[in-house]
């Protein structure tokens, strides 16, 4: 079965034997899944981009839900923006792209909803893979570009860049292996302009909680 | 845009000219990946071409893929300044053979 990249993206972000949300992946993990969504629209043909703006191609809907609102916002701005600033916009709506993507994924056989109670109280939704087959594939993929020389891709280096966005290739990997292969996540990733924008944008949202820190 | 192709010794040499963005970088895959058909060896002349967006980037990567996996090549030539910077703040420099003009690309892969 074929996913987009933000269902994808998605499933990474999940822990697998939980099916709760890598805690890790927030807040970077906002940016990273409206990256996903702009990628996909990217390699659809809807919208480019160079390092000072984002534009729309074609307003030709994908008939994917998700992407073709997306579209329609950027389609309808008044001013043309940056990709850093559609990150940053599109990252304020993370939790309904969530929302409607785990949906996605459950009716799609990928995932499977159980309510539950978090520390006895509170009613939490959990996603659970239903075989991780899917999870596993894509994971597969991704190290199949890192750890050869291989030219990448453009659909697997924007994934690459997502993941490093979110800042998952720290749970995929043992930091020995981590230090090894992080050379050429950059490499790979820094190939897409959107990947360097999310990594801009993921890098302020850091520097305002350093900021702020210590008078918390 | 307009691609022009011609031919130096064994090397193919594709002269891009116009802006390589999302509505030619279609026509513009199509043709570069048929020229490396075979595993041949294809210079992309890029003296008159003033603008790449990401989506004309992609089409280069597709490009330098192929022929690295049809064990052909691929190289660039002669990029202005403002195109040539693009192909350095993406290090598409370290993965591809950008030369200053069409006859170093030509010397350079041949």
């Amino acid at each position: 079965m074929k996913l987009s990249m933000p269902e994808e993206l998605l499933l990474l972000m999940l822990d697998d034997e939980t099916g709760r949300l890598q805690e890790r992946a927030a807040p970077s993990g906002d940016y990273a899944l409206a990256g996903a969504v702009l990628a996909e629209l990217a390699l659809a043909g809807r919208i480019d981009s160079d390092p000072n703006r984002l534009w729309v191609t074609n307003t030709t809907p994908t008939g994917d839900a998700l992407l073709d609102g997306v579209l329609a916002q950027i389609a309808a701005s008044k001013e043309q923006m940056d990709s850093k600033h559609w990150i940053e916009t599109l990252g304020a709506d993370a939790d309904s792209y969530r929302e409607t993507l785990f949906q996605r994924l459950v009716a799609k056989g990928v995932l499977r909803q159980e309510e539950g109670r978090f520390l006895w109280v509170f009613p939490e939704r959990r996603y659970p893979a239903v075989s991780g087959k899917e999870e596993r594939e894509v994971k597969a993929r991704i190290f199949a570009v890192l750890f050869n020389d291989e030219i990448p891709e453009p659909r697997d280096a924007l994934l690459i860049g997502l993941c490093r966005a979110a800042g998952l290739f720290s749970l995929f990997l043992a930091p020995h292996e981590l230090d090894r292969v992080q050379a050429r996540i950059d490499q790979v990733s820094d190939l897409e302009e959107l990947n360097r924008s999310m990594s801009d944008a993921v890098r302020e949202i850091y520097a305002q909680i350093a900021r702020y820190a210590p008078m918390v | 845009m307009d691609i022009t192709e011609s031919t130096a010794g064994s090397v193919k040499v594709a002269a891009l000219k116009g802006r390589l963005d999302t509505a030619t970088a279609p026509a513009a895959e199509a043709k570069l990946l048929a020229l490396l058909e075979g595993g041949a060896k294809l210079v992309a002349d890029m003296t008159e071409v003033h603008y790449v967006s990401s989506a004309g980037l992609r089409v280069l990567l597709k490009a330098a893929k192929q022929a690295k996996s049809a064990g052909g090549a691929f190289a660039l030539a002669g990029p202005q300044a403002p195109v040539r910077e693009v192909l350095e703040i993406s290090g598409f420099d370290k993965i591809l053979a950008i030369h200053p003009t069409r006859d170093a690309a030509v010397a350079g892969i041949g």
